[in-house]
């Protein structure tokens, strides 16, 4: 039972940093239909910041984390308006390419400035470990899932709530319409990709004062988002979650009781009996697009 | 339009004068992975290589000839690294090649190198089964599981007093090689295997397997991986409070292992074929220069590749000749002393007459407890 109790936590855990690692994606797949292959690399560059601001400039922790915020939403903007522009409505496969080779030459670029030595992000809480009963966890994680939790309902927030929300739904329902009620529909495709880069930075820097960030990355936490998108429905954001979770615990469980080698195979056979039976995902969002 | 026409005929020559200029260097081949899992890994390794190859072109080169390495990305696989090979073989006409890090790329390579009569050294693939293919061309200027399995498992036991011994290894040939040869070793000395459980490169997450890990009640933990790898498993086997002693294969003992890992890395024990700490006045240069260098003490595979070119350059230079099957008979007659002690190849290819140490590591730096030379 007790080991039961761990690996649950462990994998509720490891199921929110995956969440929060995912949601940029699905939210720039759900809502431009951009299916971006940089995700993973967005999110090396956070965390590579992040590294940067904290532990070789030494800033503090949350200042640095603001600082990767901006700078990967003013960075996800230009590669919008710069970029993603000149291929829209072209259909997806120009955008394919287009993202694949953004993410060659990012990871490139960390290569050639950072090196390949990988890295972590100064954290100023705890490592020690906490009981709580038969449980172990450390003080750095559970500030991390409140910090993935605050983040996940702000940006919910912003999509629902606001105005930029409001418009940014608008505008990916039907595009002719939003610009006929006066909605500036470019610049809404370049904060919404702004947003999905934001994500990416902000869990790659958060991630990073736990895990190790390195310029060659990207790959594997693309593949993993994608899992977990299509697993909960592409654009979801409650999806993004479930898939998140449902992927942590189950890998947890699997590794724990049957063999952690393969424990990679586990999303992926997840991903093609979700393909098979609800091919958009447990939370679909069909529905909210024209 | 008349800019564009000559284009191709302005490139020609531009290629040409480069083929010309090559004619004026001894041309070898360096196959590491730069990019992916273990780039880290394969570019300390091409940091060792460029380090000699500033020694042995500040003594002229070889054969009066400027020594020039063409570095190559294998990936870790053996698709690219194949790839890789017949590029330098084929293009750029080099006369050995240096690679590749992965066992798996370098098992891809033999082949290649074989058919082409190129000599190819490796100083990092530690798989036992790569020298026993019978391919007359291949060098391993290294250690295998093996060797550094015999070498330590007794000393390992004895001295960490281990009853029940629990195998974490990376799901590759590498990772499983030195579980095997390890618990073949430990076994045979009385210490009970309870558990063996594998992980993919790059894992970030290990809180499963030590979970398991606290479960199975082991007091000894094996784990075969390389630096970003190991650090975090026994960064985060600290943050649950596990006291479990680990000693491990792969490269530990490096400075970038032990900032990584933190105070986590204190007490853990790793077998290695080379540490900065090794007391040979030839190390503490190596290290000097290498510290003067990258302004970071080199770790297992600086040393591999540093120790790969001299090899090379040393065969070349005994060969009078860049002449393949020249240079590969010189290989088997190397006589080399490198920071690790004294290399020589045997009948298939395999170094032996250097020295593996057992370190612990202690406040940033790998304390030597035992060495060990490779005999035949």
């Amino acid at each position: 039972m007790d080991l039961f109790l761990q690996l649950a936590a462990n994998g509720l855990v490891t199921g929110t940093f995956y969440a929060l690692s995912a949601l940029g994606l699905t939210l720039v797949f759900g809502l431009m239909r951009v299916v971006n292959f940089a995700h993973g690399e967005l999110y090396m560059v956070g965390g590579l910041i992040g590294w940067a601001l904290t532990a070789v400039l030494g800033w503090n922790y949350f200042l640095a984390l603001v600082t990767v915020i901006a700078a990967l939403g003013i960075g996800g903007y230009v590669i919008d308006q710069v970029l993603i522009a000149r291929v829209r409505g072209q259909g997806e496969e120009p955008t394919i390419l287009l993202t694949i080779g953004l993410s060659i030459f990012l990871a490139n670029t960390a290569l050639l400035i950072v090196g390949t030595t990988p890295v972590t992000v100064a954290s100023p809480f705890a490592s020690k470990p906490l009981f709580l009963g038969p449980v172990v966890i450390t003080q750095a994680r559970l500030v991390l899932v409140a910090i993935c939790a605050l983040l996940i309902v702000g940006a919910n927030l912003l999509i629902r709530k606001t105005k930029l929300g409001r418009a940014m739904r608008a505008t990916f329902q039907d595009t002719m319409a939003a610009q006929l009620v006066g909605i500036r529909t470019a610049h809404i495709y370049g904060f919404t990709f702004a947003l999905g880069a934001t994500l990416a930075g902000a869990a790659g820097m958060l991630l990073g004062s736990i895990y190790t960030v390195e310029a060659s990355m990207g790959g594997v936490i693309s593949l993993k988002a994608f899992v977990i998108v299509i697993l909960g429905g592409m654009g979801s954001f409650a999806g993004a979650i479930v898939g998140g979770l449902i992927l942590g615990l189950s890998e947890a469980l699997w590794g724990g009781y049957v063999a952690t080698g393969y424990v990679d195979a586990i999303g992926f056979a997840l991903v093609i009996v979700t393909l098979l039976v609800r091919p958009y995902g447990l939370f679909s969002v069909r529905a909210e697009r024209a | 339009m008349n800019l564009l026409k000559s284009l191709p005929v302005g490139l020609l020559a531009t290629t040409l004068a480069v083929a010309a200029h090559a004619e004026d260097t001894v041309k070898i081949g360096l196959i590491q992975p730069l990019t992916g899992s273990v780039a880290y890994n394969g570019t300390t390794d091409v940091d060792g290589v460029k380090l000699a190859l500033g020694e042995v072109n500040a003594k002229g080169g070889v054969l009066g000839k400027k020594v020039e390495v063409i570095t190559e990305d294998g990936q870790c696989k053996p698709a690219n690294t194949v790839n890789a090979a017949e590029k330098l073989i084929q293009r750029d006409k080099v006369v050995a090649i240096i690679g590749a890090f992965c066992s798996s790329a370098t098992a891809a390579i033999m082949p290649v190198a074989q058919s082409n009569k190129i000599p190819l050294v490796t100083g990092v693939s530690s798989a036992a089964n790569l020298t026993e293919k019978g391919n007359p061309w291949f060098f391993r200027a290294t250690e295998t599981d093996a060797l550094l399995a015999k070498s330590f498992a007794k000393i390992l036991v004895n001295q960490l007093k281990l009853k029940k011994v629990a195998y974490i290894g990376v799901n590759d040939d590498f990772g499983r090689g030195s579980v095997d040869e390890f618990e073949k070793q430990m076994s045979a000395l009385g210490a009970k295997t309870v558990m063996k459980e594998y992980f993919e490169h790059g894992t970030t997450d290990y809180y499963t397997l030590l979970t398991k890990l606290k479960a199975s009640g082991a007091d000894g933990a094996f784990v075969s991986a390389e630096t970003q790898d190991g650090s975090t498993l026994v960064k985060q086997k600290a943050e649950l409070g596990l006291t479990t002693k680990v000693f491990g294969v792969g490269s530990w003992a490096t400075a970038d292992f032990m900032k990584l890992a933190g105070n986590a890395a204190n007490g853990i024990y790793a077998a290695v074929p080379y540490a900065s700490t090794m007391d040979s006045p030839k190390n503490q240069a190596f290290v000097k220069a290498y510290e003067a260098a990258y302004k970071v003490a080199p770790g297992k595979y600086s040393a591999a590749g540093y120790n790969s070119l001299h090899i090379l350059v040393d065969a070349i230079a005994r060969a009078k000749s860049t002449e393949a099957d020249k240079i590969r008979q010189a290989l088997h007659q190397t006589n080399y002393e490198g920071p690790n002690g004294h290399f020589q190849f045997d009948d298939k290819g395999q170094a032996t007459g250097f020295t593996v140490v057992l370190v612990q590591l202690e406040n940033g730096t790998p304390k030597v407890v035992a060495k060990n030379t490779v005999e035949k």
